[in-house]
């Protein structure tokens, strides 16, 4: 707190301080104001002289979710939510499952299985899927969301550090007691464990829970040449600003892009605290 | 206490690094090899008939010491390897090494007086069966072997009069002492078919001429060696603008990941030490609205910033009406009427890094402040004691600590911006062409980053087989740096520093 007796060079220090913090803060927020403001312009297209609009409209937004030959938003929404409830229960128990075995199970190749997992994150995501893509091309499953879930959530495991990180701080002598009691490990893990990483468990869902909802090289990947309705909001979008439709369609992208990103911030906020504290223990242990 | 909070307890774990972790891996490697094969050796020396017999018939051992289940379920494991390998593996494994010799042709067949497909070979279908093949192959080698040595110690029980588990029995210690084994089941089937298997059949790609004149179902490819290797790296008469290419991007991807790390690394540090200080009036309102610009999904906002910045776009019609583009011009940074942010070369290799800053700061304060925040109080106090300024505690306690704890995350960040597909390719996708005729040939721009253009090259032109060697580069690239980074970092003896 400020106290009364503070100097003024004290205060102006604390002002000059402040203002600079505004100043930066106003100018990672201008991408963002600029984004609102257009999706309330009663132009189509991009408005290129004036930084807010000349005329101001909610319309887009009403046209948004009424489906035509390139916007159907409500189905690509709709696609997406399916996707990432599908990927969100998938990668959610795989990830529990292996941070469970790493840091519970006591076996002899644990150490290697770890080591074999850093070499594996090393190989660039992309380049992995190139060989899903032309893999699921052969068997027909490109252009189907059930290619676009597998390939989000069947090596989810490997992302199992931080949640491994949580587990290791779980008192040994709790499940201990517990195996005294003759409880046998599945319960000790469900009943056990399982109630007290609510934290990490939240933290799991949520970010497993965004995963399609901020992919793009992936959806992008496995969906391009399907048929519109089966975008996700990700594809979709970036279509709309094809050189040729940017024109009729940029104030509908802007306003997509406002609903999409509001349900996704409000889960961003939730788990930016897990993120935090996640990363760093996460990191250090490695 | 917060349990993530321990995080810089348990540094001891990280000590070893990764050279030490491929140098006792090799070695121990080698060793499970020959435990393997001496503990097999051993059960099938002295097991009894039912052991020999079990090289054979899996179920043999099992069935002699009652367990008819899991006799069963072993007799119906290797019924169906061997299904397997006559009914598949039999069509595709013996054309490996040709990768098939039959072109597809469309034929006049008599009989049906219809003209038809042949039976023509799936290169693909060939190459991928027979990795398939080989994967499970060798399980189910493994399998088998393990299983003499399992039974053998069945016949040891047995010998010595100890009770032998039923089938009840042997399933519950799969939710006992054996429930690890269930986790990881599933979560490693996952991996092996979604990431593992990938990456070999991409490593064999490399070696084939799989591109769009060969491209299967119509067209056959084979197996050419090292030429895609020698094409990259500059050798080859026509093809010697690949090497031109990918030593441009290349040196573009280092100089990128190395820029793209540290800005955000110390920006978010400066920016995270800032809003954590005690002048900061509402520090969490404040980082509320950095955050908010990161909880948008990239695609939007990167999209978003493309058009702002666009040559006809929102900030040049700025520019120009305050006079700054005719400066530009007239200090001959520029020859356009307009300011080229993202589709000349220098302009957008510079702004996509200020880009990335605005995309990657929070993030980076977000990780600051959550390390700060753990940072060593009685340090700072007895800095303060000792008449330390500001500065001096930042430079002598604050940093080395961060670099500390947020070391390792500097590699990786430096590994995740090798691979930092999103911002590349959403800013600089149908905005960035190049002039440069020779990039242009092989389809590679100056802003693209290894695995953009190898995203190109796979989506746009077909061209596996480049595609799969400059992925091996990348791997390389990023193994090596890892390895070269962690032994650097954490060879030093500082971890007890801090516990």
């Amino acid at each position: 707190m400020i106290k009364e007796h503070v100097s003024n060079k004290r205060k102006t220090d604390i002002f000059l301080h402040n203002l600079l913090i505004a100043v930066l803060a106003f100018i990672w927020l201008i991408p963002i104001i600029w984004l609102v403001c257009t999706s309330l312009s009663a132009e189509d297209g991009m408005n290129t002289s004036t930084f807010f609009p000349k005329a101001w409209s909610a319309v887009h937004y009403i046209q948004l979710f009424h489906s035509d030959t390139v916007n159907q938003f409500s189905a690509w929404f709709l696609n997406t939510f399916k996707i990432a409830c599908f990927t969100c229960v998938i990668s959610t128990a795989f990830v529990l499952m292996v941070a469970y075995a790493t840091s519970f199970g006591q076996f002899k190749s644990r150490k290697k299985l770890m080591n074999i997992a850093v070499i594996l994150n090393l190989v660039p995501g992309v380049l992995t899927m190139i060989a899903v893509y032309f893999t699921l091309k052969t068997f027909g499953l490109t252009n189907s969301h059930f290619g676009l879930i597998m390939v989000y959530s069947a090596s989810a495991g490997l992302g199992y550090l931080i949640c491994k990180g949580f587990f290791d701080t779980v008192p040994r002598a709790l499940c201990e007691a517990a195996r005294i009691d003759g409880c046998s490990e599945a319960r000790i893990f469900f009943q056990v464990i399982l109630p007290m990483s609510r934290p990490i468990i939240v933290y799991t869902v949520i970010s497993s829970f965004l995963v399609p909802w901020m992919d793009f090289v992936y959806s992008k990947m496995i969906l391009n040449a399907g048929i519109s309705a089966n975008y996700t909001v990700a594809v979709g979008l970036y279509k709309m600003l094809d050189k040729s439709l940017i024109n009729s369609y940029f104030t509908i992208f802007c306003c997509g892009g406002v609903i999409v990103s509001i349900p996704i911030s409000i889960l961003f906020l939730i788990m930016q605290k897990f993120y935090v504290e996640g990363i760093t223990g996460g990191a250090v242990k490695g | 206490m917060d349990p993530f909070l321990k995080g810089d307890v348990t540094v001891n774990e990280k000590s070893n690094g990764l050279g030490t972790i491929i140098k006792t891996g090799i070695v121990s490697f080698f060793a499970a090899i020959g435990r393997f094969f001496g503990e097999f050796g051993h059960a099938v020396a002295k097991g009894d008939w039912a052991v020999k017999l079990s090289l054979i018939w899996m179920g043999a051992g099992y069935a002699r010491r009652k367990q008819y289940m899991k006799a069963l379920l072993m007799t119906i494991l290797e019924a169906a390897i061997i299904l397997f390998t006559v009914k598949i593996s039999m069509q595709y494994v013996p054309k490996f090494l040709t990768l098939g010799t039959v072109q597809a042709e469309q034929v006049f067949n008599m009989e049906t007086m219809k003209t038809e497909w042949n039976d023509f070979d799936n290169s693909f279908l060939i190459l991928l069966f027979s990795l398939f093949s080989f994967v499970v192959w060798f399980a189910a080698f493994i399998v088998w072997a393990r299983n003499i040595v399992n039974v053998y110690n069945l016949q040891l029980q047995a010998e010595r009069g100890e009770h032998i588990n039923t089938f009840r029995e042997d399933m519950r210690r799969y939710i006992e002492d054996r429930f690890y084994v269930t986790m990881l089941s599933l979560p490693v089937l996952g991996i092996i078919v979604f990431t593992i298997i990938p990456i070999l059949l991409l490593f064999f790609v490399a070696f084939t001429n799989y591109d769009q004149q060969h491209m299967p179902p119509n067209n056959l490819f084979t197996w050419v060696g090292f030429q895609n290797f020698i094409n990259l790296f500059g050798g080859g008469g026509l093809t010697v603008t690949f090497g031109y290419a990918f030593v441009r991007v290349l040196g573009w991807t280092l100089v990128w990941a190395f820029f793209a790390t540290l800005t955000n690394y110390f920006g978010g540090i400066l920016l995270s030490m800032l809003l954590n200080s005690k002048k900061t009036v509402w520090p969490k309102f404040w980082r509320l609205l950095f955050v908010i610009t990161i909880a948008v999904p990239q695609f939007v906002s990167l999209l978003l910033v493309r058009n702002f910045l666009s040559n006809g776009g929102i900030v040049n019609t700025i520019c120009a009406n305050i006079g700054l583009t005719g400066f530009l011009r007239d200090i001959g940074l520029i020859s356009t009427s307009y300011i080229p942010f993202l589709s000349a070369p220098g302009w957008a290799h510079v702004m996509i890094i200020i880009i990335n800053i605005w995309i990657g700061l929070p993030y980076q304060m977000l990780i600051a402040t959550g390390v700060l925040m753990n940072l060593p109080g009685d340090q700072l106090e007895s800095a303060k004691v000792d008449g330390a300024n500001a500065f001096q505690t930042f430079r002598y306690i604050t940093m080395p600590y961060l670099l500390f704890v947020t070391g390792p995350t500097l590699v990786t960040d430096f590994v995740k911006n090798i691979n930092n597909f999103n911002v590349i390719y959403l800013l600089t996708q149908d905005v960035y062409t190049t002039t440069n005729q020779a990039m242009a040939n092989s389809q590679a721009k100056e802003v693209d980053l290894l695995v953009t253009w190898l995203f190109t090259l796979t989506q746009d032109y077909y061209n596996y087989k480049m595609a799969a060697v400059i992925g091996i580069v990348v791997f390389l690239v990023c193994a090596a740096f890892t390895l070269v980074a962690f032994n650097f970092m954490i060879g030093g003896s500082k971890e007890s520093d801090y516990q």
